[in-house]
């Protein structure tokens, strides 16, 4: 009978309330992950954002919404997962049938205070030659900003990265915005579907929102192999049981001679 | 005869309870093997119903009838309710205990208070998974597969669907032992491996992936509730885990898995297509080998789930040529049963248009299986609606209607009653009809790079959806007619008292209609072998 106790034990244990480390607030809670994205669907980006463009102009943010605007959040000196991201973005421009500059805009902003208009210009130059098609250039824009309002932009879109020695530890998405400042959809990973994109722009174009399709959370992280060999272990020795196990079964029931059945 | 209590059927047998309590702590294997059945089919009907509900949402782009995370939530119950609950126990579960021991000449499993205990342990697994639905935050959306590491982000009630499937797992494994040793110890005289019908072989490979790959997600499933509880970061990038360690694991079990559901059906096939066809067995070796086969290089496979994961281009390249290894044996069986039936003198009943209308769709899912096998057009196709198509042509086409042709070919054995004949094909005809309209498009809008798992799609790929979603009803249709006239006829369809009403060889043809309680009277001795129709 002890086991018919130990499922309802096992109910209760899954259903209580334990602290749940790996996610410390879902998505509505302010105290959100210290890494990561908050989704803020259907909130508004707030007006008095200034960003500094490749010429070292600043521009008001809200100013540039005619559009459905595909914002990415990044740092030009970035040594990983940047590069792809924004080499998925070029990609995923060259094979869209949709026409950037007129059916969409990117805008793309360094989160890193400490870079310059020039890093910005660098990146565009970068990027732009990577676009395998005719475009209209002002369809991709580069920002810099200032730290106040770094803060105020990634806030608002629930941005959340943190900075280690040099550089920082962060995710990367697509944040679609409408033209009337809406958030309306976020695309995670650094490799985007054509169709995810058409999908994103049309609704944001209608300011419908939507909530992430499939959440590929790539994370700037190190990958420590030998720091996780009890991972391994555990499969191992788990492995090892059930191979141990099976063949004891099958080694008893080929040696030892079966029972007479009983025919009463 | 005698009128001694062993002459009353097992449906009419009074034991030590009675009433439901007769049935729920019987510990023969055909009343078991009937209260698998109950709870399959129950639970295959709320299954259905949330495809169905699925499908009228894709009817037209965006919001018909539910928003995106009812839909998440829905996919996710409809994968746990068809894969664990439905399929993996599927036909070992119902006719594996119903008729094993009858066809090896037994008078019950080997453990038969442990068969009692894995329905049981199922039952309280499936309640675990209820609750994930009704309580906490919400119901899970993760996917039947529970891909970390969004098993481990999203807030939504992933723990106790999780804990549900791991407590199933014990029910497959307890099935398999049981099996193995009931396969090994309690043939009759006479039977000999080769003179063992195709059905229990069948059940032999499958109760030992049972054994060895269901452990293997048991483990993983704790490692995710380990994670989630305790925070250790096995999968977690966050917590210095690794996701495609998960992938693997997952696809350890779940690939094998997909064979616990395949090959039972394949075995209900061999035994089906001999005797509607009134001729022995084409190459009952090699159908016995390739069942072998299968169950071995099944282990071998699963990162073929994984080509856009992340892996080595070498093991890239030994998954694929191991796929398309896999598909050797089933063609071979393929190729046995088509030469069964060739000259044969076919009986057109409806076991076997459901086991010939098996074999139509399971070379169709078997074939786009290579498709999705060879590395190039796997990645076009990946994740789309192609592969949807795919698994249900194998899982539902292959399994579902191999499991409606061991219905209707047992029926008359298990309750003692015949079903309406004419409804029956009916039944199937609207079935038939309505799985095509429904899942061929499919391929078409996968191809075309509809995605799976979106509730929404755009405008150019509405036509496709209409006549999915139209198919749907027309299956569904098909599916009540034949289940209103299954449940129908087991209380009130015609007797049936003749102990062999299709002409079968095999031994539960040989005894009483429906059986007695301990199925023989005497253990008969074997001598020939089966499906002897020469």
């Amino acid at each position: 009978m002890k086991n018919f106790l130990f499922f309802p034990l096992m109910i209760l244990l899954t259903h209580a309330g334990f602290p749940q480390t790996t996610q410390p607030g879902g998505p509505g809670q302010d105290n959100g992950p210290e890494i990561g994205i908050i989704e803020r669907l259907d909130e508004y980006i707030p007006r008095e954002v200034v960003i500094i463009d490749v010429d070292g102009n600043p521009v008001d943010f809200y100013s540039l919404l005619d559009k459905p605007t595909v914002l990415a959040l990044v740092y030009y000196r970035c040594p990983g997962i940047c590069s792809p991201f924004t080499q998925g973005i070029a990609d995923v421009i060259s094979r869209t049938d949709m026409v950037i500059g007129q059916d969409f805009q990117v805008i793309t902003v360094s989160f890193d205070p400490r870079e310059g208009p020039e890093l910005a210009r660098t990146n565009r130059n970068n990027y732009h030659h990577q676009i395998k098609k005719e475009f209209d250039p002002d369809g991709w824009q580069f920002f810099v900003a200032d730290s106040e309002n770094i803060g105020k932009l990634t806030e608002a879109v629930g941005f959340r990265y943190k900075q280690t020695g040099f550089d920082y530890l962060h995710t990367t998405a697509m944040i679609f915005i409408s033209d009337q400042g809406k958030i309306t959809r976020y695309l995670h990973g650094t490799y985007f579907l054509t169709i995810d994109l058409k999908m994103a722009v049309i609704e944001t174009a209608q300011g419908k929102s939507g909530p992430s399709f499939s959440r590929v959370l790539a994370f700037c992280y190190s990958y420590d192999p030998a720091g996780q060999q009890y991972v391994l272990n555990v499969t191992k020795i788990g492995g090892m049981l059930i191979l141990f196990f099976a063949a004891t079964i099958l080694l008893v029931l080929i040696i030892t001679r079966p029972r007479k059945q009983t025919s009463s | 005869m005698e009128s001694s209590e062993k002459h009353v059927s097992y449906l009419e047998y009074k034991g030590k309870h009675k009433g439901i309590l007769g049935w729920i702590l019987s510990t023969d294997h055909k009343r078991i093997g009937l209260l698998y059945l109950y709870t399959i089919l129950f639970f295959f009907s709320v299954g259905a119903i949330i495809g169905l509900l699925m499908k009228t949402q894709l009817i037209a782009p965006g919001h018909t009838i539910m928003g995106p995370q009812t839909y998440n939530s829905l996919f996710t119950l409809h994968g746990i309710i068809m894969i664990f609950i439905i399929v993996v126990p599927g036909l070992p579960a119902v006719f594996g205990n119903f008729f094993l021991p009858i066809m090896i000449g037994a008078k019950d499993v080997a453990f038969p208070r442990i068969n009692l205990l894995s329905w049981w342990i199922y039952v309280i697994g499936i309640l675990i998974v209820l609750t994930s639905q009704f309580m906490g935050d919400g119901p899970p959306d993760t996917g039947w597969t529970f891909y970390a590491p969004y098993s481990f982000k999203t807030p939504t009630n992933v723990l106790p669907a999780v804990f549900g499937a791991f407590v199933m797992g014990f029910s497959s494994i307890l099935t398999g032992i049981n099996f193995v040793v009931t396969i090994h110890r309690m043939r009759a005289p006479g039977m000999t491996w080769f003179k063992m019908p195709l059905f229990p072989w069948s059940l032999y490979g499958t109760a030992w992936i049972q054994i060895l790959a269901t452990p293997v997600i048991g483990i993983t499933l704790l490692l995710i509730v380990a994670e989630r509880m305790l925070g250790i970061g096995f999968f977690d990038p966050a917590l210095g885990g690794d996701p495609i360690l998960y992938q693997h694991l997952f696809w350890i079990y779940s690939h094998p898995a997909v064979y616990i559901m395949i090959l039972p059906a394949m075995g209900a096939i061999s035994e089906i297509i001999p005797v509607f066809s009134r001729k022995t067995i084409f190459g009952y070796k090699a159908i016995v080998l390739s069942t072998l086969a299968i169950a071995f290089v099944g282990y071998f496979v699963w990162g073929h789930h994984m080509f856009t994961s992340g892996m080595s281009g070498r093991a890239l390249f030994a998954f694929s040529f191991l796929t398309f290894l896999v598909a050797i044996p089933s063609a071979i069986k393929v190729f046995n049963w088509v030469s069964t039936m060739h000259q044969g003198s076919l009986d057109m009943q409806t076991p076997f248009y459901w086991a010939v209308s098996f074999i139509f769709v399971f070379m169709i899912g078997g074939l786009t299986g290579l498709v999705l096998g060879s590395l190039a057009t796997n990645i076009h196709v990946h994740d789309t609606h192609f592969v949807v198509a795919h698994f249900h042509f194998i899982v539902f086409g292959g399994t579902g209607f191999a499991f409606m042709a061991a219905v209707h070919y047992w029926f008359p054995k298990m309750f003692g009653r015949m079903y309406d004949k004419n409804w029956a094909n009916m039944g199937w005809t609207v079935f038939f009809v309505g799985f095509l309209t429904l899942y061929l498009p499919m391929f078409y809008l996968g191809i075309l790079g509809m995605p799976r798992r979106y509730y929404d799609y755009l405008p150019e790929f509405h036509p496709g959806n209409i006549a999915s979603s139209l198919g749907a009803w027309v299956m569904v249709a098909g599916l009540l007619i034949i289940l209103v006239n299954l449940v129908r006829s087991a209380r009130h369809g015609e007797k049936v008292t003749e102990k062999n009403p299709w002409g079968g060889r095999t031994l539960e043809w040989m005894v009483d209609t429906p059986p007695t309680l301990e199925n023989f009277e005497d253990i008969p001795t074997v001598d020939k072998r089966p499906y002897d129709y020469d």
